[in-house]
C-alpha cells in the first residue's frame, strides 16, 4: 500500500535519504529503527506524502505521488494518518475538535465524527480532555492527542513518527495496542522509533524491523512481501496486479543484490 | 470538507479571533461611513454649487399674467443700470430642468409628475463685483418690489461669493479627509486582518498534513472576513441612513444657507455598489490571510 522506490532527498544539502526502497502492505506493521538523524522522520514524511522525495517514486495505493499535481495531493494525504515528530495541532481548539478535522477532511458527518473521535481519544489518551484546548496539554499529551488524529477512522495508511517519546510504560503499551488495533483493522502502518524497547514491543507483537542508517536501510530487504493482496483489492485502491508487482520487483531486487 | 464543516469552521475560527474578526467588522464601518459621507457630501456641495455658481444675487419672480413685451421692458431698464452685469430670464420650463439636474436620481419619481406651470416665471440678476455688492442688492430688490408684476423678490446677498469660495475649500478639505480616513481604516484593516496570519499559517499547515484542498482551507476565513466585511458595510449603511439628513441640515444651517433640493440618502444601486465591494474585499482578505503551503517541511 505504501511503496518507497530508489526515494532520496537531502536535508540543508546533505543526504537524508539514499536510494531507499521500501513497503508496507495493508494489514502489516513496519518499525522503522534508527538513531537521531538517521532519516527516520524524513522516510516517513516522504512515505506519507507530506515532503517531496530529490528522487524516487512514492507509491500510496496505485498513485505515484510525486508525479501529481500539487492540487491532487490533498485527495491521496486524506487517506494517510500522520503523526509528525512535533505534533502539530491547532492550539486554539479543543482536543475533540483536533481529532474531528482528520474526519472533516474526509467528509465524515459531524455526529459520527464526533463519537469515532471520542472513542479513539479514550483508546490512545484521556476522554477527560476533549473540552480542553489543545495548547493547555502537555508536550506529551499533546502527542497523544496528535496520535488519536492520526488513527481516527482509521485511515488505510498510518505513518506515526516517535510516538512513545518521552511516554511512560503504561502509555507506551497503550500506544503499541492502539497500532496493532490499527494494523488489525487492515491498515498499513509504519512506525519510526530510535527507542530500541518500544521497537522490540511492536516486534513482540508481529510487527517487521527495518534498520535505518545514514539514510539507508540496513540489513535485510526493507521491501514488504504483500501478505494479502486481496486487501488491496478490496480496499478499492488498487488491483491485484498491483501486490503482484510489488512481489515481482522485490524479487528482481533481491535477485539482483544477490548477484552482485 | 463538507459545507456543514466548512460552516463550522468559519464559526469556530471566528470565536477564536473574535477580536480580530470585530475588528475587521469596525474598519469595513468605518471605510463604508467614510466613503458614504463622500458621495452623499460631493452630492450636496454640488447641488449648492449649483445654486451659488450660478453667481445670481437677485431673482425676481413675475406675476403670470405678465407678458412677453413687459418682461423684455423689465429686462431692458435692469441692463442699463450701471451695476448690473447680467440679466437673465428664466422660464418656468427651465426652471424645471434645473431642478431635476440638481435633484440626483436618489431623490425619487415625484419630480418626474412635475410640470412646467407649476414654477412662476423669474428675472435672475447678478450685480458686478463690488465691496458693496450686499448694499446694492438690498437696493435693487426694494426697487424690484415696487415694480408692477412682480410678486417677491429673493435678495441672495449675504455672503454668497464668500460661501461659494467656502464651498470649493470645503469640497477639497472633505477629500483629504476621506482620503486620509480611508487610508487609515484599511490600514487598520489589512494590519489586523494580517496580524492573526502566523495562526493560520499553522491551522493551514495541520489541514495539509491531513489532507485538506487549499480551496476549503482558506474557505472558513473567506467566509467570516466577506461576513465582517458585509456586516459593517451593513451597519454604515444603517448609521448613514439615520444621521446624514440630520448632518447635512446641521451644516446647511451652520453655512447659512437654504436646504438644497437633492435626495438625502445612497440610492439602490450606491448601496448594492458598497456591499458587493465590501463583500469581496473581505473574501480577498480571507485569501490573502491564509496561506496554504503545497509540500510540508514537517
Amino acid at each position: 500500500m505504501i511503496w518507497l522506490e530508489g526515494v532520496s532527498t537531502l536535508r540543508a544539502g546533505r543526504p537524508a535519504l539514499s536510494d531507499v526502497m521500501l513497503g508496507v502492505s495493508g494489514g502489516e506493521l513496519v518499525v522503522v529503527h534508527g538513531p537521531t538523524g538517521s532519516g527516520k522522520s524524513s522516510l516517513l514524511a516522504v512515505a506519507a506524502g507530506i515532503r517531496a522525495p530529490d528522487s524516487g517514486a512514492v507509491w500510496i495505493g496505485n498513485h505515484n505521488i510525486v508525479g501529481l499535481q500539487a492540487s491532487s495531493l490533498p485527495y491521496v494525504r486524506r487517506n494517510v494518518g500522520y503523526l509528525s515528530p512535533e505534533p502539530l495541532l491547532i492550539p486554539d481548539e479543543t482536543v475533540l475538535e483536533n481529532i474531528m478535522l482528520a474526519l472533516a477532511v474526509r467528509g465524515q458527518a459531524i455526529d459520527s465524527a464526533e463519537a469515532d473521535a471520542r472513542e479513539t481519544l479514550a483508546m490512545v489518551g484521556d476522554s477527560a480532555w476533549e473540552g480542553r484546548l489543545a495548547k493547555s496539554l502537555s508536550t506529551g499529551q499533546q502527542r497523544l492527542v496528535a496520535l488519536a488524529r492520526a488513527l481516527v477512522g482509521p485511515p488505510p495508511l498510518v505513518v506515526v513518527d516517535e510516538p512513545a517519546s518521552g511516554m511512560g510504560a503504561e502509555e507506551r503499551e497503550g500506544i503499541a495496542r492502539a497500532l496493532i488495533w490499527a494494523r488489525d483493522r487492515g491498515c498499513a502502518v509504519l512506525c519510526a522509533t530510535s527507542d530500541p524497547g518500544f521497537a522490540e514491543m511492536l516486534v513482540d507483537v508481529g510487527g517487521r524491523r527495518v534498520d535505518v542508517e545514514a539514510g539507508r536501510i540496513a540489513g535485510a530487504p526493507a521491501i514488504g512481501l504483500v501478505p494479502n493482496p486481496v486487501h488491496l483489492v478490496e480496499q478499492g485502491e488498487a488491483k491485484s496486479g498491483d501486490a503482484a508487482e510489488v512481489i515481482r520487483l522485490s524479487d528482481r531486487r533481491s535477485s539482483g543484490e544477490e548477484s552482485s | 470538507m463538507t459545507f456543514g464543516w466548512i460552516l463550522r469552521r468559519a464559526r469556530r475560527q471566528t470565536a477564536s479571533a473574535r477580536r480580530a474578526v470585530w475588528a475587521a467588522a469596525a474598519s469595513f464601518l468605518i471605510l463604508g461611513l467614510v466613503g458614504g459621507a463622500a458621495v452623499l457630501g460631493l452630492r450636496a456641495t454640488r447641488g449648492w454649487m449649483n445654486t451659488v455658481g450660478q453667481g445670481v444675487h437677485v431673482i425676481a419672480f413675475l406675476r403670470d399674467d405678465v407678458n412677453a413685451e413687459q418682461v423684455s421692458q423689465l429686462v431692458d431698464r435692469l441692463q442699463r443700470q450701471p451695476s448690473v452685469a447680467r440679466v437673465h430670464v428664466v422660464e418656468p420650463a427651465e426652471a424645471l430642468v434645473r431642478l431635476r439636474d440638481a435633484a440626483q436620481p436618489a431623490t425619487g419619481s415625484w419630480l418626474a409628475d412635475l410640470e412646467p406651470g407649476y414654477f412662476p416665471r423669474s428675472i435672475e440678476v447678478a450685480l458686478a463685483a463690488s465691496a458693496d455688492l450686499a448694499p446694492r442688492a438690498a437696493e435693487l430688490s426694494r426697487r424690484l418690489r415696487g415694480l408692477d408684476g412682480v410678486t417677491g423678490v429673493d435678495a441672495m446677498t449675504e455672503g454668497v461669493a464668500r460661501l461659494a469660495a467656502w464651498v470649493r475649500f470645503g469640497q477639497r478639505l472633505g477629500w483629504a479627509v476621506v482620503l486620509a480616513a480611508g487610508i487609515a481604516a484599511l490600514s487598520f484593516l489589512v494590519g489586523s486582518v494580517l496580524r492573526g496570519r502566523e495562526a493560520r499559517r499553522r491551522q493551514a499547515q495541520v489541514l495539509v498534513i491531513l489532507g485538506e484542498t487549499a480551496g476549503n482551507i482558506r474557505l472558513p476565513a473567506n467566509i467570516a472576513l466577506a461576513a465582517a466585511g458585509l456586516a459593517g458595510a451593513l451597519a454604515a449603511l444603517v448609521v448613514l441612513r439615520l444621521a446624514w439628513p440630520a448632518v447635512l441640515v446641521a451644516v446647511e444651517r451652520g453655512l447659512g444657507i437654504a436646504p438644497v433640493p437633492v435626495g438625502f440618502f445612497l440610492g439602490f444601486w450606491e448601496s448594492a455598489i458598497g456591499l458587493t465591494t465590501a463583500l469581496v474585499l473581505g473574501w480577498v482578505l480571507g485569501y490573502v490571510s491564509t496561506p496554504v503551503p503545497g509540500w510540508v517541511d514537517a
